[in-house]
């Protein structure tokens, strides 16, 4: 083999539209038992249900919020949305990811019902084939999707772009990245262990990974407007494994800073330079201070990449001998000599968030093959 | 305390075939498939060792197929490249399940060809048997066949693998109700 590119496939999965339940009145019109899960009846406090859930196999270990009729149709009449509309096919389960299924796991986590769009529009990207989620939510590896948001949404819901915006910040992110999880889980049967072989796993397969671009400090347009040409609300999501943090105290111009981080993201162990892995994406998260002295030098979010995208190299006599071996037979050294984190410069995924103090960048490599997708939230 | 009604968060996939498809029957004159991967070079020193064994044993040929990048268009070439091969074979040989995404892929590809009516076997190492399984189960086909191998496996030297690669034959055509020239192979 040689350098494979990442270009989308062009078949996109839509879910086929399927009607289970009568439109003669709207989700928060009438009294019509539309909600077609099973029901379990339960002590309904928090300490009785968590401990039912956990034996269910619904739950992750925290408390959970018991998804009576009450709370899952308050969250779909907020929203005016009905419950049968199939969003997404999730693996390995393959089973109907049902705008009600979403309900019932957000309310669980505790999700803001406001925060319904969002949810829907991030199952609605996990579920594109290009996502890979199926190798995602099966391997070894410690990954979970991140889910970055652009446009209004992020301030109506508090999704954090600025200090501890990766965690930490109190906010609602966590809630639905934890929906997310629990879809994850309870929908797409994602279950540690049994379908899951994650060897470590990581603390974002509790949480999730959300978090917004602080789009006002950005000299860029936004990132989802950028990949995919969506202005406003929406959400990206990445396979990411987990965040590295890099520390740069010395550096002053656009390239130093960036050179800095692109080598800092090419070690030998992550995915994208695998054998085993025909491509990868990266995703580099520059703090808005970072990014003033960046965009004053370079007003092309391209020429950002590029510099990134070449720092992010390694010469191939650092890989040992039979790495090296294996990286030769799939002709992934260059004219240049060099390994390549991600297969071009645009692969290389930059949004702007973080705090004032600056100093510090974040990078989340990719599990590899999955590529990043982009969906508008309405 | 308040007793009340909860929702079920869950959803279950209903459909299942619980039988391992056909046998492989007697290999003379059929053409075997074998997937391999890009990851597993053990997976590739015994799937020579077998394509040797499968000649031996009267296959007319021993064809490959290597999966790759899944998504994309990569994925596309992918998909549309197990389509092909499938139709080029009589019998389908699958692997290697050996990591999480890796067993998904292959129970995946084994799904594919046990659709089209091959006979079907998938490979796992002994960590990810039970796994092959549950994810052959939720895709809907219980009763795909398994031949598992030992693990670790990949990590082990040339020299090291091939005598697995022999000893584990007779036991796979076992597995795929394969048949050397007039009888089947008992069940190792």
């Amino acid at each position: 083999m040689s350098i494979v590119t990442i270009a989308p496939s062009h078949a996109k999965l839509k879910a086929p539209p399927k009607q289970l339940v009568s439109r003669d009145c709207g989700p928060d019109g009438c009294e019509i038992d539309w909600l077609a899960s099973a029901r379990h009846e339960v002590e309904l406090d928090v300490v009785s249900f968590t401990q039912f859930a956990m034996d269910q196999g619904w739950g992750d270990g925290l408390p959970l919020v018991p998804p009576t009729d009450a709370r899952v149709r308050g969250m779909l009449a907020v929203n005016n949305r009905f419950p049968d509309e199939v969003i997404a096919y999730l693996p390995p389960m393959r089973a109907e990811c049902t705008v009600e299924k979403i309900v019932i796991n957000a309310v669980m986590a505790g999700a803001p019902p406001e925060s319904l769009p969002l949810l829907i529009a991030a199952v609605e990207a996990f579920g594109e084939p290009d996502f890979e989620l199926y190798g995602m939510n099966a391997t070894t590896a410690s990954v979970s999707p991140a889910v970055f948001v652009n446009g209004p949404i992020r301030n109506k819901l508090n999704i954090p772009y600025k200090h501890g915006c990766f965690g930490g910040a109190a906010s609602p992110a966590a809630a639905i990245g934890r929906a997310l999880r629990l879809i994850m889980r309870n929908v797409a049967g994602q279950v540690v262990g049994v379908t899951s072989q994650s060897t470590f796993g990581s603390p974002a397969r509790v949480s999730g990974m959300v978090v917004a671009e602080w789009e006002e400090r950005s000299p860029w347009a936004p990132l989802a407007e950028r990949r995919a040409g969506v202005k406003g609300d929406a959400v990206t999501t990445f396979g990411g494994m987990g965040t590295m943090n890099i520390l740069d105290t010395t550096s002053q111009t656009a390239t130093e800073f960036l050179e800095m981080i692109g080598r800092s993201a090419a070690y030998v162990g992550t995915n994208g330079f695998s054998p085993a892995v025909p491509f990868c994406e990266v995703f580099v998260a520059i703090n808005p201070i970072c990014a003033e002295i960046v965009g004053k030098e370079m007003k092309n979010i391209d020429d950002v990449q590029e510099v990134l995208w070449k720092n992010a190299s390694l010469p191939a006599d650092w890989f040992t001998p039979k790495h090296l071996e294996q990286l030769e037979d799939q002709q992934r050294i260059r004219a240049d000599g060099r390994v390549y984190l991600t297969p071009e410069p645009k692969d290389v995924v930059v949004m702007v968030c973080g705090g004032t103090g600056g100093l510090h960048a974040a990078v989340v490599h990719s599990f590899g093959t999955s590529i990043t997708q982009t969906v508008a939230i309405v | 305390m308040a007793k009340g009604f909860v929702l079920d968060p869950t959803t279950a996939k209903s459909d299942d075939i619980t039988s391992p498809g056909p046998d492989a029957g007697p290999l003379a004159g059929k053409v075997v498939g074998v997937r391999v991967d890009q990851m597993w070079r053990a997976w590739d020193w015994i799937s020579e060792v077998w394509a040797e064994e499968f000649k031996k044993a009267g296959a007319a040929d021993v064809k490959f197929w290597r999966s790759c990048g899944r998504s994309g268009e990569e994925g596309e070439r992918m998909a549309e490249g197990l389509k092909a091969f499938l139709k080029e074979i009589d019998i389908a040989v699958v692997g290697l399940a050996n990591c999480g995404s890796c067993t998904g892929w292959t129970v995946h590809d084994a799904l594919q060809a046990a659709a089209a009516g091959k006979p079907t076997v998938a490979i796992a190492t002994a960590n990810f048997e039970e796994f092959a399984h549950t994810i052959a189960k939720r895709g809907g086909r219980s009763g795909l066949r398994v031949h598992v191998l030992p693990y670790p496996l990949n990590e082990k030297f040339r020299e090291e693998v091939d005598p697995v690669a022999n000893a584990h034959f007779p036991r796979l055509l076992a597995t795929m109700g394969a048949e050397i020239g007039k009888g089947k192979q008992a069940a190792a």
